[in-house]
């Protein structure tokens, strides 16, 4: 069995983001960039589901700049068997990446997709929804544990109050949530080794995936800054403030 | 007494039995407290009065930050009065030219390094306790910690020192010059004095730039004699801002005390953690060939490196952790340096000598290999008092002096003196040099009311 899981490459996740000052976007410059962490839960699971000797080969699938390939690095370190980056220099949006991938399930034919549940930059929780439409595949999202059966995946769901446990007709697309697993460190040997495993390179045409925005980004912000919060000296200032500033009592 | 404090003082002052208790004791667990007050001064005149009251009246007065002393530093066991400086805890200014912060001295360490980061820069001096313990603590221990290697020790970042000596003199030492050659520098006597020669009120600290981008390795090395030999060959590689070692037992004392998982799928003896600055893709190259050099050389088995800043911050953990999950075995503590150059060959002369005669104990390797600074932690049995055990470690602790003196190393290298180590002093400074102490010492507090006992006997 073939598992085909994807690497987004997104600024790190302890970093806080600072917006350039003419509001065209995130400053990119001399920021730390990891492995998207639902993407990483991803790798992690495949990993696991080949050291169980259920999966043969898994694949890792990049979309974006010529840096991602330090991401796809990172995941054929931690045990994928080999890489494929889509190179573009242009801002790709949730439906030209689903396009992307659903070009390489074309090609490649897994018959287990896994995806980050959503990447931190956008926090769209699109990609791999549309994925499965595109592809007309079964789709298990938001996992917290994944079963392999012979044609089947028993995948449970995080969903809201509580969790639900379907079966899913393989091929078929699963997203992680945060408690399927706990991503392991890439180990030294396993970077040089990883140095000799074959990573292909192809453009969006080579695919004939349109990758053009269709959402353009007017604006962005910082969110509002919180005031300095206050000291009051008696607790009959206190409930004065709550009944007539925050007016949250009565 | 206290009705004269009260009614010549304008601070608040506390008697209650639970602050006595609190604040007469620092993280050195050997002592009982027996404070006559605690005091809180929250400006600098207050802390000039006080001083000189103390003067008039020959009271002795024990310098109190976070706490979070190793010696009993901070430890007042002879009816001293307490002098809290947490309610002067505020950064006064910042300096985006010289990038300077001014800083009351019950500032949090950890406080400093937020506000540095918020103006992107880096308070570098970082330790376990940086959310308890506070700058003017820091500044009269000398403190180190883990990033020393790279960026030095609190004494490197002081640049201005505002002190109340015991007699009361206000001093404005060095002003934030860069340049000042014009005589003794006091500012530098100040720092690592334990509160013996006067108390420090504000202090100008100087901010680092900050680093975009840091990788952490650990290593798993199978002897500790080769962690030297793997320092070196990475620091040829990359610049390394730390170069920490902790053994096995260290890291199952982690893994016990927070949870978490191995972070090797097989034990090696001894550990090293190593963190360096990753500018651009050349740096995480040169650490792989470092790390192939060591690999080729025997030196290590295994290693793993962080992928994000979690997992950055989560094997750092593994490091920082030690000392608080060690903590209810009443460890003692041995905090010694040798140069680094010398530090395989110590390791090798402690070892066999606490493996030879106190085989039954356990013994806790951890430190800050990168700066030839080791803790070697002894912790208690539990079928022993902690008397018994504690003159049982005094005794092993003389055996360690002997051989650090034998290695010209220092027998406190950033725990400081205070009570625990007085008595040790000889084993690293001279007689000659230990009363030319005392003399700068009466200089300075001419009736012995600043911390007295600590430091000097």
């Amino acid at each position: 069995m073939k598992v085909l899981v994807t690497a987004k490459r997104v600024v790190d996740y302890n970093v806080s983001i600072r917006v350039l000052s003419d509001n065209s976007g995130v400053d990119l410059n001399n920021v730390k960039m990891s492995v998207n962490p639902f993407d990483e839960i991803a790798i992690e699971e495949a990993v696991r589901l080949k050291e169980a000797g259920k999966v043969e080969e898994v694949i890792v699938l990049s979309i974006g700049t010529s840096a991602s390939q330090e991401q796809i690095r990172t995941c054929l370190a931690l045990g994928a068997d080999r890489g494929i980056l889509i190179e573009t220099d242009v801002e790709v949006q949730p439906l030209a990446i689903a396009k992307c991938i659903k070009a390489i399930i074309d090609k490649e034919q897994p018959s287990l997709i896994i995806t980050g549940k959503q990447a931190i930059d956008g926090d769209n929780s699109q990609t791999g929804q549309m994925v499965a439409a595109l592809a007309g595949l079964a789709q298990a999202t938001f996992a917290s544990k994944i079963e392999l059966n012979e044609d089947t995946a028993t995948v449970t769901r995080e969903i809201d109050g509580g969790l639900e446990v379907i079966t899913v007709k393989l091929p078929a697309v699963v997203t992680t949530d945060l408690r399927l697993n706990e991503p392991r460190y890439a180990s030294l040997p396993n970077i040089m080794k990883a140095k000799k495993k074959p990573v292909e390179v192809l453009t969006p045409e080579d695919l004939g995936v349109d990758v053009t925005p269709r959402v353009k980004t007017l604006k962005v912000t910082p969110p509002a800054e919180r005031k300095a919060g206050i000291i009051v000296e008696t607790v009959e200032a206190l409930v004065d403030k709550l009944k007539n500033e925050a007016k949250v009592i009565s | 007494m206290l009705d004269l404090l009260r009614t010549e003082l304008s601070c608040g002052i506390a008697t209650d039995a639970e602050t006595l208790q609190k604040y007469g004791l620092d993280w050195t667990r050997f002592y009982a407290p027996n404070a006559l007050a605690v005091i809180f001064p929250t400006t600098v005149d207050e802390v000039v009065a006080l001083v000189k009251f103390a003067n008039l009246h020959r009271l002795a007065l024990v310098p109190s930050g976070g706490r979070t002393g190793l010696s009993g530093g901070a430890v007042a066991m002879n009816g001293e009065l307490v002098v809290s400086f947490e309610k002067m805890n505020r950064i006064l200014d910042f300096d985006p030219i010289d990038h300077y912060a001014v800083v009351q001295p019950g500032v949090i360490t950890a406080n400093l390094q937020a506000f540095a980061a918020e103006h992107d820069c880096l308070y570098p001096v970082d330790f376990a306790s940086a959310g308890s313990s506070q700058i003017g603590g820091n500044i009269a221990t000398n403190a180190g910690g883990i990033k020393v290697l790279r960026y030095g020790l609190t004494r490197d970042w002081v640049v201005g020192l505002k002190v109340v000596t015991g007699t009361g003199e206000l001093l404005d030492l060095n002003k934030g010059l860069v340049k000042n050659a014009t005589g003794y520098d006091f500012r530098h006597l100040f720092i690592g004095s334990e509160g013996t020669l006067g108390f420090i009120v504000e202090a100008t600290i100087r901010l680092a730039p900050r680093p975009r981008n840091l990788n952490v390795i650990l290593l798993a090395v199978p002897e500790m004699a080769k962690i030297i030999a793997v320092l070196e060959t990475f620091r040829r590689h990359v610049s390394l801002t730390a170069y920490e070692f902790f053994s096995e037992q260290a890291l199952q004392h982690v893994i016990n005390h927070t949870g978490g998982k191995h972070p090797f799928a097989e034990q090696s003896s001894f550990y090293a953690l190593l963190e360096y600055e990753v500018v651009s893709a050349e740096d995480v190259d040169a650490s792989l060939a470092a790390f192939e050099s060591c690999l080729d050389a025997g030196l290590t088995t295994d290693g793993v490196i962080s992928a994000s800043e979690t997992q950055r911050r989560d094997l750092w953990r593994l490091r920082e952790n030690i000392s608080e999950s060690i903590t209810p075995f009443t460890p003692y503590k041995n905090d010694v340096a040798v140069r680094v150059s010398r530090v395989p060959e110590f390791l090798a002369a402690v070892d066999a000598e606490v493996g030879q005669r106190y085989p039954n104990f356990e013994i806790v390797w951890f430190g800050h290999i990168g700066d030839g600074n080791l803790h070697l932690n002894i912790l208690k049995p539990a079928d022993w008092t902690v008397a018994a055990f504690k003159a049982e470690c005094e005794l092993v602790s003389g055996h360690i002096m002997r051989i650090v003196a034998e290695f010209d190393g220092s027998i406190s290298a950033e725990h400081g003196v205070g009570l625990l180590k007085r008595d040790q002093l000889t084993f690293s400074r001279s007689m000659v040099e230990i009363d030319l102490m005392r003399s700068v010492k009466a200089v300075f507090d001419p009736n012995n009311i600043m911390n007295p006992g600590k430091l000097l006997s």
